[in-house]
């Protein structure tokens, strides 16, 4: 399996300071067990079987008018490397998203989509979005949805194609099913289908569950494991819940707010592949409660430097 | 499934009772308040006249309809081309959305003799005077409808790099059909009105102008004969528009 491969290789080359640097004095990260917390910034490849970068975040800023949504953010996600963004809300981890897709234009800094600007990428059709509202067209059927957003990036459509994808994300049979006729977690799923449909290496997940569940939210979390393991895509997958930034990921970045920065990245070691039975285990758990305690240090931070002087 | 698929006989047959009802009803009193002709014909008389000439109603009819038909059809072209233009000009929506919302509000029938000053008499000046008045309602609700299409339909068209023609024709507009059908139906309602009106002021012939020369020389079944002809007109403008929507809409 690659993704072992992979993170064992990380783990190697991966330095154990925080993202915070010289703010953040206690090395808490030598307590956790099984948790790796380290910087994002990793060192060059030198040889061996590192993969390659496929997106490459430096000291990127974003602003919208007054405020600044995202300050000084480095990241480096691997070609078929699973990463989960979490942050309170407002933390601009979906402006982060839409800078990396070339939906928002990067203030300050770069970042680059195998090798060249988002812009250029998300022309070349090197993305698939899923938002968190599931934009299905009310007009048409699950199938025409799928194929119908191809179509508009230009390539051609293939009706069966289309179909088999609803079926691997558990919709045969319900082709035909308009928006209007599906739960909100059946459409969620026509969404994704559509996103592989494109056939772009990069999948850019916007908080595609925000609206459904806990189960059905469990539930399509191990389906994305599982069409993500066969299909060898990238994917950048943004949450605001800690269990499912934590079951979904090679690795989880945690986000502070006002204005939006890396508080901490974490290599998530769980068993390979997932499935439900691993929300119980005791390493799961570890790794969520290690998860939630950074998000907590960062929003406790932040207010008190708003109270300090 | 609509209405109409589930209970067709109710569709049908529900609305023609009620007419022989306001039919029944007219001719009673007629009848028991024994009213003169010339205040109000019996609904024979008013068959009568349809029967005795009814080349002079089909002329005028058809004379009405093409004017409806032509300035309607021009007016609410205007106004969905100037929707889509104003949907994506940021710089025009500012300059003159206010101006063109605010223009319902002014009653188009007061324009007629300005056009009659400008365009002289004849079928023109009454296509242009329809064309006026069907252009607001098409051209207010389209430009809503058009702007009205959700972010997230947009991001995912840009996150493909799909283009404004295609999102136009393949989101926009069909997004925006509900309200663009609502500004068609009451554009085609007033270009009715409107047709009424320019053949009163502008032209010497049609439905509007049977009606005013009726009433002129107090001959009511006439008057009242011409209305009937136009109504049956005016649903039946209205019913095309309905179907066009029925068709080709989600």
């Amino acid at each position: 399996m690659v993704g072992d491969e992979k993170t064992e290789g990380d783990s190697s080359v991966g330095t154990r300071t925080s993202a915070r640097g010289s703010q953040e004095p206690t090395g808490e990260s030598d307590t956790e067990p099984k948790i790796e917390r380290r910087g994002n910034r990793r060192e060059p490849a030198i040889g061996g079987d590192k993969p390659e970068t496929a997106i490459a975040i430096d000291g990127l800023t974003v602003d919208f008018e007054a405020v600044r949504a995202l300050r000084d953010v480095d990241l480096r996600v691997d070609s078929g490397e699973f990463v989960t963004v979490i942050g309170p809300s407002g933390c601009g981890k979906t402006t982060l998203l839409r800078t990396v897709g070339g939906l928002q234009e990067p203030t300050d800094g770069r970042v680059c989509v195998d090798g060249e600007s988002p812009d250029s990428a998300r022309r070349r059709g090197e993305f698939g979005f899923v938002f968190q509202q599931h934009a299905l067209l009310p007009w048409k059927s699950a199938l025409e949805n799928v194929v119908f957003l191809r179509r508009m990036a230009g390539k051609s459509a293939d009706r069966e194609r289309a179909r088999e994808l609803l079926g691997t994300v558990g919709l045969a049979g319900f082709e035909e099913s308009r928006p209007a006729e599906l739960s909100g977690g059946m459409a969620q799923r026509v969404a994704i289908a559509r996103a592989l449909h494109l056939g772009a290496d990069v999948l850019l997940m916007d908080e595609p569950f925000g609206e459904l569940d806990e189960l059905t939210r469990e539930e399509m979390g191990v389906e994305v494991r599982r069409v993500w393991r066969e299909r060898r895509k990238t994917v950048l997958f943004v949450t605001h819940s800690v269990s499912e930034a934590v079951f979904l990921a090679d690795r989880c970045v945690v986000m502070s707010d006002a204005p939006g920065e890396i508080e901490g990245v974490f290599d998530v070691d769980l068993p390979r592949p997932r499935d439900e039975s691993v929300y119980g285990t005791e390493a799961f758990q570890e790794q969520v409660a290690a998860v939630r305690t950074a998000l907590h240090e960062g929003y406790e931070r932040r207010r008190s430097l708003d109270e300090g002087p | 499934m609509s209405y109409a698929d589930r209970v067709p006989a109710a569709r049908l047959s529900l609305p023609a009772a009620a007419l022989a009802t306001g039919v029944l009803a007219w001719w009673a009193v007629v009848a028991l308040l024994d009213l003169p002709p010339y205040l109000l014909p019996t609904p024979a008389a008013v068959a009568d006249r349809l029967l005795v000439s009814p080349d002079l109603y089909l002329r005028n009819a058809w004379v009405t309809l093409r004017t409806i038909a032509t300035g309607g059809l021009a007016g609410v072209l205007a106004g969905f081309g100037m929707a889509a233009v104003v949907a994506h000009s940021t710089f025009l929506r500012r300059a003159l959305y206010p101006y063109l919302v605010t223009a319902r509000v002014l009653p188009k029938v007061a324009v007629a003799p300005l056009l009659l000053v400008y365009l002289g008499t004849g079928s023109g000046t009454a296509v242009t005077f329809v064309a006026l008045v069907a252009f607001f309602p098409t051209f207010v609700s389209s430009a809503g409808g058009l702007r009205a299409t959700p972010e997230a339909h947009l991001d995912l068209l840009r996150s493909v790099d799909a283009g404004p023609v295609r999102t136009f024709v393949f989101v926009r507009l069909p997004a925006a059909l509900p309200a663009v059908f609502a500004g068609l139906k009451q554009s085609a309602a007033l270009a009715v009105v409107g047709a009424v009106v320019a053949e009163w002021v502008l032209t010497d012939e049609g439905l509007g102008y049977l009606v005013l020369v009726g009433a002129e020389n107090v001959q009511t079944d006439v008057v009242v004969a011409a209305v009937v002809v136009l109504f049956v007109e005016g649903l039946a403008v209205y019913g095309a528009v309905a179907a066009v929507e029925n068709w080709v809409s989600w």
